[in-house]
C-alpha cells in the first residue's frame, strides 16, 4: 500500500527535542515503538487522541507535526 | 519483528499444524471405510481442546523466547517485553478478525449447501471445522500481512 495523505515531522522534532529515540516517545504517548515507526514512515493514521498526544510532548501545535495533503483534485 | 507479531506467527503455525491434522485425519477415516459419527465428534474434541492448549502454551512460549532474547541482546537481568496492544495493534486485530468471520460465513453457507445436495450430516459438521480452522489461518496471515505492508 503507498503512502497515506497525511505526512509529519516527528523525525525532525525528535531531533531538536534531545534526539529524543523512537521508544521514548513511545513510551510518552502510551503505544509501541513499532506504531511509532509505522507513523513516522507515513504506513499509518493515527486516531486524533493520539496526534494530540504526540504534539503534546512536543509541546507544538497539531499543524506543526501533522500535515494534510491531498492526494486527488476534488473540483 | 514486534511481540504481537509473533505472537500472531506462533498462532498462524500452531492453527495450520491442526488444520492439516484434522484435513489429514478426516481423510484418512473417510478412506478408511466412510465417515461415522463418534470417530468425527471425537475428533473434533480432541480438534478444540488442542487449539485452546496450544494457543495458551504458544502465547506462554512467545513471552519466554521473547525475554531471553531481549535479555541476550541487552544484557538486562528483567527485560521489558514490549506486550502492550495499542490503538494499532487492536485495528489491525479487527481487520483479522472481520476476515476470519467472512471466511467463517462463507464455510459455515458452503457446508450447509452440501447438505442441501444431499450430503451426508456428517460432511457438513467436518466442513463446519474445516472452515472454521481455515478462517483462523486466513485471518492470522491478513493480520501479518497489514503488519509488514501497513495501511
Amino acid at each position: 500500500m503507498g503512502k497515506l495523505a497525511i505526512s509529519n515531522n516527528i523525525r525532525k522534532l525528535r531531533f531538536y527535542h534531545n534526539e529524543m529515540t523512537q521508544k521514548e516517545l513511545a513510551d510518552k504517548v502510551g503505544v509501541t515503538r513499532q506504531t511509532i515507526v509505522a507513523i513516522e514512515n507515513a504506513k499509518y493514521s493515527p486516531s486524533l487522541e493520539l496526534a494530540f498526544r504526540i504534539a503534546f510532548v512536543f509541546d507544538s501545535p497539531l499543524e506543526e507535526v501533522f500535515s494534510y495533503e491531498p492526494k486527488d483534485d476534488p473540483i | 519483528m514486534s511481540f504481537q507479531e509473533k505472537n500472531i506467527t506462533v498462532t498462524l503455525i500452531s492453527f495450520s499444524l491442526i488444520l492439516i491434522f484434522y484435513t489429514t485425519r478426516v481423510f484418512q477415516m473417510a478412506a478408511d471405510g466412510g465417515l461415522n459419527s463418534t470417530d468425527l465428534f471425537r475428533l473434533w474434541g480432541i480438534v478444540i481442546v488442542l487449539s485452546i492448549i496450544v494457543t495458551i502454551i504458544g502465547m506462554i512460549l512467545t513471552h519466554i523466547v521473547s525475554a531471553i532474547v531481549i535479555a541476550i541482546q541487552t544484557g538486562d537481568e528483567n527485560p521489558d517485553i514490549e506486550d502492550i496492544k495499542d490503538e494499532r495493534d487492536e485495528l489491525i486485530d479487527l481487520k483479522g478478525t472481520k476476515i476470519t468471520y467472512t471466511v467463517t460465513s462463507l464455510g459455515s453457507f458452503f457446508a450447509m449447501f452440501t447438505f442441501v445436495l444431499g450430503q451426508s450430516p456428517l460432511v457438513m459438521f467436518a466442513l463446519l471445522v474445516f472452515f472454521g480452522l481455515m478462517a483462523q489461518v486466513i485471518g492470522d496471515v491478513t493480520r501479518l500481512v497489514i503488519y509488514r505492508r501497513g495501511f
